[in-house]
């Protein structure tokens, strides 16, 4: 009895500790349930924008380019009508049908442009009722974004932009008593058990189990994970409205993968599939979307489209017997095909090196878990077209190369780097002789010697005291040794393996003479020309050694880059910048990264030392350049090559680009290629391709421009032959004139001048 | 027009025939602003009506993107120069004044404006001995 007893208050004390326990898991589930599920944004990418393209009267593009922009950004070439995103060629014009954007400064509403060209020029702007426009800004090419954890990309829809053909054919599908059950479907998983032995196509899971599973649970598959999850649903259920419970759901079902990127929700589905909104997708469309729920990488429509067919085809008859869709639905879509849009899927992003650079300078003011969840919209300064003639020169390069075996075996790597010289802005980056590879980024990350590309630093010195050194200074190219207490002598010793003797400043620079380099360096004292390098941009420590002056430093391209930036932009530094501006999704404006300049060089010895550059072009080592572009521009350059020829630089600017250019082996490696012969044609194929601005370099009023005697090196002038016009700070030119100049020479410079000072006379009069 | 200098040099003093031309490189293209195209005109005015309105961030984005189509304008340059000194970031005014000194070429009023706007802008941050340099170089010019 009294055993009977005990073991009845036993049984009482297990079951109400049973209540308790199933009532704290369930109170447990409940918590997570709405916390997790109220406080669930979704987390978006930040998305990133490659600069637009403005056009305007003027503009040097060619018709061509604007086209291949506008297909990059998805304008179908069709006959001027209908929705916008499209454009229709005539003649020489084009209409475009723009779409509306939200730009950084505001929204552009969707508009109609006619775009007359002239000869690779901009010739007019007009709207659609002819008026004259200033400007058309072409919205921004989507390239990449920072995707969260998984890399999940997804655009965010709203239930009553989804299509009612879609919903239903999902519910048909995938969850047939959705609008009535209460979390779970005892039918649906009898049917679901029976269908093993049918060919019907439904599953067990309600959606909204799907969405719990998704949401709340790892993948495992036991008993217990199974009940925890019909729980979370009733609670979900409990909470929450069917339309809540759908929406999050449309939002969160994986459709597939785009190589390292994957596809969620029905919104980038529909972009990714079929290049359209999610509002506009068709019935058939809407139900090979349906088919691929079931498994995403089984019926992928491109690896599998005989599949991917049939399901979607068996989709359509379960949406048609459901009263999902109407039998006149059913027969037009199960005629159609496929019709998914022509794959161009890249990834996170074809452009991996430059999204690196993005990266890194967004991470300066914003958390990286911002970046991945905010959905924050970047708009950086990438220019597509010059990217792809970085892509494309150094490409052609190296594959010839390979071939020829000239320049070392396969394997060599390459980098280069394009900025505007004006404002700093990185318009292309690559990073490698795979541009699409996601790794090692050579144009930032690989510090090589520069070689010669940092005498400039010494010529700028010398040329920053215009009382010691002009451009026709003597330079001593005799034989240079360096001695320095516990470091071995050090002798640079000539590319040609001579010495040349004495030779104008401008020779040395234009035929990069190291012993005449070293020498001047030295003369003018390391420390003095290493901290005009700090001043050009480098921020890497130097060593104070004499080799140094001759590129015994590593940098990368990028910092190359910066460091040419100051010269082409007359001594003025701007940080590169890869960004311009940074909203939220919606719009709203967060950073601006604003144009910033300072003068850190007069502009005398910076317009100097560029017509000494524009020398090195001309009649220097980098000479060759004139197979590729017209010696008119005025390029300013020059070539590096380092010892044993392991990394071979150019570097130059136009009026318009600066462009470096580095070619080496990841290990070290002796490359047996030289700047001018290597890097200088990967410069010249690309610059060539992008139609360059001449350069015209602005003449500071202290320069002045002297006739020069090429034999003497002293004032010329007509009777002199092979004269040229030299830049001189005032003050510093030769006083003394060549024995061939005449007394007509001298006469003729005194009536300059006397023209000169009436001028100035007269305009004080008039008070100019 | 040296030519020209040549010939009458040439017949006034009846000297001998005249030696081979040298041949000139061609001179360095001068920086004349270009011509006032519509499109920087518009982005001018729409970044004057922001600046008037406070709105000074816009007013730089608005010539930033007018730089990118001229990035040789000086009048542009000034434009950001006084937007810079607007708000008060008195170093860029200073060098971005500087900037559009670099491509005045012969617009000696505008050179003398920018010479005006560094000034202010060293008087306002407590550079008195700076800003007299300034009004100096401002009034060379000008004479």
């Amino acid at each position: 009895m009294a055993r009977g007893k005990k073991l009845w208050k036993f049984l009482r004390f297990a079951a109400l500790a049973t209540v308790l326990a199933v009532a704290g898991f369930t109170l447990y589930l409940d918590i997570r349930v709405r916390s997790e599920f109220e406080g669930r944004r979704f987390a978006l990418p930040a998305r990133i924008y490659a600069r637009p393209l403005e056009l305007h009267a003027g503009l040097r593009i060619a018709q061509a380019d604007v086209e291949d922009e506008l297909r990059q950004l998805g304008y179908r070439e069709a006959p001027p009508e209908g929705e916008s995103g499209w454009f229709s060629r005539k003649d020489d014009s084009l209409e475009v049908a723009l779409r509306p954007f939200v730009f950084w400064d505001g929204r552009q509403p969707a508009k109609r442009v006619s775009v007359s060209f002239d000869q690779g020029k901009v010739a007019a702007l007009r709207d659609a009722a002819g008026a004259e426009l200033a400007l058309a800004r072409l919205e921004p090419l989507p390239i990449g974004g920072i995707y969260p954890a998984g890399n999940e990309d997804r655009v965010l829809v709203r239930l009553g932009e989804v299509p009612k053909h879609f919903v239903q054919t999902l519910i048909a599908v995938e969850d047939r008593q959705f609008f009535t059950h209460h979390g779970f479907d005892l039918r649906g998983m009898a049917r679901a058990a029976r269908s093993v032995f049918s060919d019907r196509v439904q599953g067990g899971s309600t959606i909204t189990q799907q969405l719990v599973k998704n949401f709340f649970l790892t993948p495992e598959r036991t008993l217990q994970r199974k009940f925890t999850e019909l729980l979370m649903a009733v609670l979900l259920e409990l909470h929450y409205d069917k339309n809540e419970i759908l929406e999050t759901y449309l939002n969160e079902i994986y459709f597939g993968q785009d190589r390292d990127r994957a596809i969620h929700g029905v919104g980038l589905a529909a972009q990714f599939y079929f290049g359209k909104e999610v509002q506009h997708l068709g019935v058939a469309e809407s139900a090979l979307l349906v088919a691929m729920v079931r498994g995403p990488a089984h019926y992928d429509p491109y690896r599998h489209p005989q599949r991917a067919l049939e399901r979607r085809n068996l989709v359509l008859r379960e949406a048609r017997d459901q009263k999902g869709i109407t039998l006149d639905e059913y027969a037009a879509a199960r005629a159609n095909a496929l019709n998914v849009s022509k794959k161009t899927g890249t990834g996170t992003t074809p452009y991996p090196a430059f999204l690196q650079l993005v990266h890194r300078q967004l991470r300066r003011d914003y958390d990286e878990a911002d970046l991945r969840s905010e959905g924050l919209r970047i708009f950086t300064t990438l220019d597509p077209r010059v990217q792809g003639a970085a892509e494309t020169a150094l490409a052609k390069r190296l594959a010839q190369f390979d071939k020829e075996k000239r320049f070392g075996q396969p394997g060599l790597e390459g980098a280069v780097v394009v900025t505007d010289p004006q404002s700093g802005e990185v318009q292309a980056l690559v990073g490698g002789r795979d541009p699409r590879y996601r790794g090692y980024n050579r144009a930032l990350d690989a510090a090589r010697p520069v070689g010669s590309l940092l005498k400039p630093a010494i010529y700028l010195t010398a040329l920053s005291e215009p009382a010691r050194y002009t451009l026709l200074t003597q330079i001593d190219d005799g034989p240079f040794v360096w001695k320095s207490r516990g470091a071995p002598d050090w002798q640079p010793a000539n590319y040609d393996k001579k010495f040349h003797g004495m030779v104008p400043l401008r020779t040395a620079l234009a035929q990069s003479y190291n012993a005449a380099a070293a020498r001047l360096g030295t003369d003018l004292g390391i420390e003095r020309v290493l901290d005009n390098v700090r001043r050009l941009g480098v921020e890497r420590p130097l060593r104070p050694f004499a080799s140094t002056l001759l590129g015994a430093v590593e940098l990368s391209p990028f910092e190359v880059a910066q460091m040419y930036q100051t010269i082409a932009s007359g001594g003025f530094r701007s940080p590169l910048r890869a960004i311009r501006e940074v909203t939220t999704q919606e719009g709203r404006p967060l950073t601006r990264y604003p144009l910033a300049v300072e003068q850190v060089f007069a502009p005398e010895p910076i317009y100097l030392l560029s017509a000494a550059m524009q020398d090195v072009v001309r009649e220097g080592t980098a000479r060759g350049l004139e197979k590729f572009l017209s010696m008119e521009l005025g390029v300013a350059g020059k070539t590096g090559t380092t010892d044993e020829q392991r990394d071979a630089w150019f570097a130059g600017f136009t009026g318009d680009r600066l462009g470096i250019v580095w070619l080496g082996y990841d290990d070290n490696r002796p490359a047996r290629l030289s700047g001018a012969a290597a890097a200088l044609p990967i410069w010249g194929d690309m610059m060539a391709a992008l139609a360059p601005e001449p350069l015209a370099l602005a003449r500071p009023e202290r320069i002045e421009l002297v006739w020069i005697d090429p034999q003497t090196g002293l004032r010329g002038g007509t009777s002199c032959p092979g004269s040229t016009e030299v830049p001189f700070v005032q003050g510093s030119a030769p006083s003394e004139r060549a024995p061939c100049s005449g007394a007509m020479d001298a006469a003729v410079e005194a009536v300059e001048k006397g023209v000169e000072r009436a001028k100035s006379w007269f305009e004080r009069l008039f008070g100019r | 027009m040296r030519l020209l200098l040549v010939l009458t040099i040439l017949l006034a003093s009846c000297a001998t025939p005249p030696a081979p031309e040298p041949q000139p490189e061609p001179p360095p293209p001068t920086v004349v602003p270009p011509k006032e195209n519509i499109a920087i005109a518009g982005l001018m005015e729409t970044a004057r009506t922001e600046a008037a309105a406070g709105n000074l961030a816009s007013a730089a984005a608005s010539l930033e993107r007018a730089l990118r189509i001229e990035p040789r304008n000086p009048r542009l340059w000034h434009e950001l120069a006084r937007v810079r000194l607007k708000q008060g970031q008195f170093a860029q005014a200073e060098n971005v004044a500087a900037r559009s000194n670099s491509w005045a070429g012969d617009d000696k009023a505008l050179r003398a404006e920018n010479w005006r706007l560094i000034a202010e802008s060293r008087r306002a941050r407590g550079d008195d001995e700076g800003a007299r340099a300034a009004e100096e170089a401002a009034g060379r010019i000008a004479q």
